[in-house]
């Protein structure tokens, strides 16, 4: 049934934790654990079904794959339409991954009101795989914020102690720059509807409609504030470590591993496409505020006393690369920021439940609580090692490559920002081995932490695969990269139709890099033959 | 087809060397971790297997014509290959035989010395992994896998260095190690991009090839040279990066015989053998990097000078070594470095052997400590070190003699006498401070009587791992004298390499091995008169002024200054100001921003709260500016 074309696989993986939480409502809330196999059971299977959207999909056409297309408000052009490309795929499936896993990471932590935080979770992965799937502005609109609300129960109800300000703050931020999204989205429409005639919210014929370039300055403006939030760019971050610290591990994961991709898919899916011409202007605007968010996060990191805090920090460093190699605006830098995504949902997730299994076990994030943990906990000193070393970029692991190829764009692009991003790599050295050498090295100091167990089997049931994934990815990348490849190469052509001038730098220094690229792909092919 | 047949044995040979270390670390971390015995069966066995290979592949290589490249390609995605293979070349054969040999000794001899510690199997797993990182580094045919394993080994170093994690000032050398190093590996990855950028693959051979300069204007060439220079001074310990290599003494003693002495600080060095050419087309980049190798050799040697530690004495000794053979090559000898980098490497791992003996048996570093303990006792290790000291002084007829002299007369080629001068007087302090620590160690003032600490250890294991130890001094010992007298047959085989690049050739100076010499015993006997004669009071010159020696012991006050700057530029100026900002400023309007808001909400509500006196007033009010409105 699930091989032949017309299976809906798509709306399936989006809907099916809800029939997961129509089965939780049926059980009795004193029933924790059953409520959390069945929770975690649902996850697992939303994955397990979601696993073919990569086996069938097809790398070679940047078409929309797996679509469903149905009329729903016809009058107004609405219509349920969902669909993936390779620029969506590798995020569906890391969503449904890292729910799974999430899950998994907080079973006994949350005590008090199971019920309700299983349905949140499962409610959560629904918008989130319906946000990443849809391909009408409206149902975008309504996944994007059916997404915050299980978020806001998440943090402000079995968050930390002062859960209710980071909750608080989580919602009037997101909620600000999308009611600034929905108000672009009603121009847009109406925009089109004048010019042609046409009522629709069918987000790809945005892609081909060509706005005048100042109304596309405001309206990129607009989506530019709701996504540059999500992602968090400087100078809109703060909400970030409140919302991560107060959060549950699995608010966490979450939150670090899918809900910030959503800006950076947002400027994928439609600043770049449907704006193009103001995307190049905005260029220097975004690069700047990259760097700096990339030098900003690193350098804040270094002076966290909070383990959560520290990562959470580090995260805005990290998405500042991703910023970084999207609007680099070629092919390395955009597949390179795809792939970084994808890396930081693996290692900063990972992190974060790495901070949940010392929190789970000494109820403190404190650095200076820890020290020495090497000795009683050594397998999991190994893991959180090579989770660290995978978020600072050590080649052989995924964060590497990810670099490697923002890198390689930004370069391209422009040296100067390229030569500054790299300061964030150091900082990311400094401060995650600071952090490492105070928490495990040393002999041990408090009395509390002589006796702490080793990784548990659920820890390793949860580790392991987002493990496997870092090193994968770090050794043999092409089967990830290969998929969004042909999507990739779409979305520059599209906007490269529209698009005069590339950056600021000048032309033949920009031809030279093209031509010696070129020189460099003939070359790697002779060496295969 | 026969040529195929063969350069397919050659591809095997390598792989199956190259990688079996790798396996090894891989079954350690996996199966045997709760099994030291057979951990370290393995870990040896796979270090044999790369010495068999490294040498089969020297001596079938021996005349070799041209360099041997295989590449395979490593797919990243659709368009972007990145090539990964082996280039077999008299550099990389040399360092190759290097690493495999004394890889293989210190493994030997860390049987004897790790004996009996709980992270026993950890241990040979983590030698394991430096040992194919570095492997596979040194056989490199671009510039990318070798970055790549440049890291690893800087991550294997990380790893050994914070090795005894329980010890706090381990795990912080450690981290110090890899911070300070990736300071320069982003300088060496941003240079590694440039090139790519222009050239189009990151190929060594192309690299060296003159079709560079064509194709990099000269400017850029420069500035990528300088920046992967940068890359060797964070790996190579040299100025201004050299202070994490005394701390990474912290490690046990074989790793500082094997990482931090003689194969991967080296690393460095070889990396510029490697693209030497390239290095020779920027005048700029050489002349920086004489300057920066002379004033890390200088450095070094006097902060070597006033050192108690012996293996801090020997570290900053790499450090100066390493400095020297870059002044050698970037003078324009090849084989000056790649000599000298050969024989430090035998007569330095022995140096480290040696201390390791020392301090497993007394359980202190200190100089004068040992001393008063009896180390002058352990006969063998003793005459080792004093051999390994007369290499490092460049006494004649130990090796280190002979390829100091390659680059002296190097130097002498230079048209600024300067390098040649300093170079001399690093050849002094040299043999000062080498032999400083050999005779507080021969005549310490008082001996315990011999039977209350007896040299050779009791019982019949003390004995045997003291054997295992000292088979591998014996060997290194060996290996340090006859070096020197291997220069011709090592020169004839360097010679095949970039042939048609034509440098200046050194200047032959008659007088220049008698004045090195007598510069060398003139060290060596001022060490004596200073620490060694009967009566002596055991105090150098320099420890007669205070300021001075301070200095110099604070290692020219470089920690501290770095220190100050991450405390106070970094941690509590830049980093807390940022912070402070998160939550003063962009948090704080924000917060402000709510606050206005439920202030007006709660004004508004206020207003129509319904209350009769407000209703009046307001009534009022409106009624009075309604009539100034209408009637002025």
């Amino acid at each position: 049934m699930m091989n032949s074309p017309n299976f809906p696989i798509l709306s399936v993986i989006t809907y099916l934790p809800l029939l997961g939480i129509l089965v939780i409502c049926l059980i009795n809330s004193k029933r924790h654990d059953l409520i959390r196999w069945v929770a975690f059971l649902t996850a697992a299977v939303t994955f397990l079904v979601s696993l073919p959207l990569y086996f069938r999909f097809d790398a070679g056409t940047w078409e929309m794959q797996f679509v469903e297309n149905i009329p729903w408000i016809s009058q107004y052009g609405i219509s349920y339409h969902m669909g993936v490309d390779g620029i969506s795929l590798l995020l569906v499936l890391l969503t449904t991954f890292l729910s799974a896993l999430a899950i998994l990471s907080t079973w006994s932590a949350v005590d008090k009101g199971v019920k309700g935080y299983m349905i949140s979770l499962l409610f959560l992965e629904t918008g989130m795989v319906g946000v990443f799937c849809a391909l009408d502005f409206v149902l975008f609109y309504v996944f994007w914020e059916v997404m915050l609300i299980p978020m806001y129960f998440i943090i402000g109800i079995w968050g930390g102690p002062r859960r209710i300000y980071a909750a608080v703050k989580f919602f009037i931020y997101t909620m600000s720059g999308s009611v600034l999204m929905l108000v672009a989205i009603l121009v847009l429409f109406f925009t089109h509807y004048h010019a042609t005639g046409i009522m629709t919210f069918d987000i790809l014929t945005y892609h081909r409609f060509g706005l005048p370039a100042n109304m596309q300055f405001w309206l990129f403006l607009a989506f530019f504030l709701a996504f540059a939030i999500k992602v968090p760019m400087f100078p809109f971050h703060t909400w970030l470590p409140d919302a991560h610290v107060e959060a549950p591990t699995a608010g966490s994961v979450i939150l670090a591993g899918v809900l910030l991709k959503m800006g950076t898919y947002g400027f994928l899916r439609f600043g770049l496409p449907i704006f193009p011409q103001a995307s190049v202007d905005f260029i220097p605007v975004i690069l700047i505020l990259s760097v700096i968010g990339i030098i900003y996060g690193a350098m804040v990191s270094l002076v966290q006393d909070d383990i959560k805090k520290l990562v959470a920090y580090s995260s805005v460093s990290h998405l500042g690369y991703c910023m970084l190699g999207m609007f680099a605006l070629n092919l390395e830098g955009v597949k390179g920021s795809i792939l970084q995504m994808i890396n930081h949902g693996l290692s900063t997730g990972a992190l974060f439940m790495i901070v949940g299994m010392l929190y789970e076990r000494r109820h403190t994030r404190l650095i200076s609580e820890y020290g020495g943990v090497m000795k009683v906990m050594p397998v999991f000193a190994t893991l959180f090692l090579l989770v660290a070393f995978s978020s600072m970029g050590v080649p052989g692991l995924n964060g590497f490559i990810g670099e490697l190829l923002i890198l390689i764009g930004a370069f391209k692009a422009s040296l100067g920002y390229g030569l500054l991003a790299t300061i964030g790599l150091v900082l990311g050295a400094v401060y995650l081995l600071w952090m490492y050498k105070r928490v495990m090295y040393g002999r041990i100091t408090k009395e509390e932490n002589k006796n702490l167990r080793d990784m548990t089997g659920r820890e390793y049931a949860y580790l392991v695969p987002i493990i496997v994934f870092i090193v994968w990815i770090g050794v043999y990348p092409k089967p990830f990269l290969d998929k969004m490849d042909v999507s990739v190469q779409h979305l520059l052509e599209v906007m490269g139709q529209q698009r005069t001038v590339m950056l600021d730098v000048p032309e033949h220094s920009e031809l030279r890099a093209t031509h010696a690229m070129n020189n460099y792909e003939q070359y790697a092919a002779d060496q295969g033959r | 087809m026969a040529s195929c047949w063969i350069e397919n044995s050659t591809l095997l040979t390598a792989i199956v060397g190259t990688w079996a270390p790798f396996v090894t670390f891989v079954l350690i971390m996996l199966f045997t971790r709760h099994r030291p015995k057979t951990s370290a069966g393995l870990s040896l066995a796979s270090a044999t297997v790369s010495l068999a290979s490294a040498l089969v592949l020297l001596g079938g290589h021996w005349n070799l014509q041209r360099p041997l490249e295989y590449t395979g390609r490593w797919l990243v995605s659709g368009d972007i290959y990145i090539p990964f293979g082996y280039l077999l070349d008299p550099v990389s054969l040399l360092m190759l035989t290097v690493v495999a040999i004394i890889g293989f000794l210190v493994q030997f001899y860390s049987l004897g010395y790790m004996a009996g510690d709980p992270g026993f199997s950890r241990y040979f797993a983590l030698m394991s992994l430096f040992l194919w990182s570095m492997m596979c580094l040194t056989i490199s045919p671009t510039l990318f896998q070798l970055y790549i394993f440049w890291e690893l080994v800087g991550l294997s170093s990380y790893f050994l260095i914070g090795f005894w994690y329980e010890k706090f000032s381990a795990g912080q050398a450690g981290k110090k190690a890899f911070v300070m190093t990736r300071l320069g590996d982003v300088a060496m990855f941003l240079g590694v991009l440039l090139i790519l950028l222009h050239l189009g693959n990151l190929n060594i051979l192309e690299i060296d090839s003159p079709k560079i300069v064509g194709l990099m204007p000269p400017e850029m060439l420069t500035l990528a040279a300088l920046l992967i220079f940068g890359g060797i001074i964070g790996k190579s310990a040299q100025f201004p990066l050299l202070t994490w290599l005394p701390d990474a003494m912290q490690g046990p003693s074989p790793v500082s015989a094997l990482l931090h002495s003689s194969t991967m600080v080296a690393a460095g060095v070889y990396l510029f053998e490697r693209l030497f050419p390239f290095f020779l087309f920027s005048s700029t980049a050489t002349t920086v990097g004489l300057a920066i190798g002379t004033i890390s050799m200088l450095l070094a040697s006097t902060m070597a000078m006033v050192s108690r530690d012996i293996k801090q004495i020997w570290a900053y000794s790499t450090i100066s070594q390493l400095g020297f053979m870059l002044m050698g090559l970037d003078a324009g000898g090849l084989f000056a470095g790649a000599f000298h980098l050969t024989t430090h490497a035998a007569f330095k791992a022995l140096l480290f052997l040696c201390a390791g003996v020392f301090i497993h048996q007394y359980g202190t570093n200190d100089i004068y400590d040992l001393a008063a303990k009896g180390t002058r006792r352990m006969r063998v290790p003793m005459l080792c070190t004093i051999i390994g000291a007369g290499a490092l002084a460049g006494l004649p007829p130990l090796s280190g003699f002979f390829s100091k002299e390659v680059i002296l007369a190097k130097l002498a080629g230079l048209p600024n006498p300067i390098w040649l001068v300093a170079a001399l007087l690093g050849v002094f302090l040299t043999a000062y401070y080498a032999f400083r620590p050999i005779f507080i160690m021969l005549f310490p003032p008082s001996l315990p009587a011999a039977n209350a600490s007896n040299a050779a250890p009791e019982g019949t294991r003390h004995r045997l791992l003291y054997r295992i130890m000292v088979g591998p001094l014996v060997i290194l010992a060996g290996a340090t004298v006859a070096l020197g007298f291997l220069q011709t047959p090592l020169r004839n085989f360097l010679a095949g390499q970039y042939t048609g690049l034509t440098t200046a050739g050194g200047a032959h100076l008659g007088w220049l091995p008698y004045v090195t010499s007598l510069l060398a015993t003139g060290g060596v006997a001022l060490t004596w008169w200073e620490f060694g004669r009967p009566g002596a009071r055991q105090t150098g010159f320099v420890d007669g002024i205070p300021v001075i020696a301070r200095f110099f012991a604070e290692r020219w006050y470089l920690d501290r200054l770095y220190r100050a700057i991450l405390d106070h530029a970094v941690d509590r100026g830049i980093s807390a100001v940022l912070a402070q900002n998160d939550t003063r400023v962009i948090d704080g309007s924000i917060d402000g921003i709510s606050r206005g808001t439920v202030l007006a909400g709660r004004l508004a509500a206020l207003i129509n709260a319904g209350m009769i006196q407000y209703r009046l007033l307001m009534i009022f009010a409106a009624t009075v500016l309604l009539s100034l409105y209408f009637f002025f």
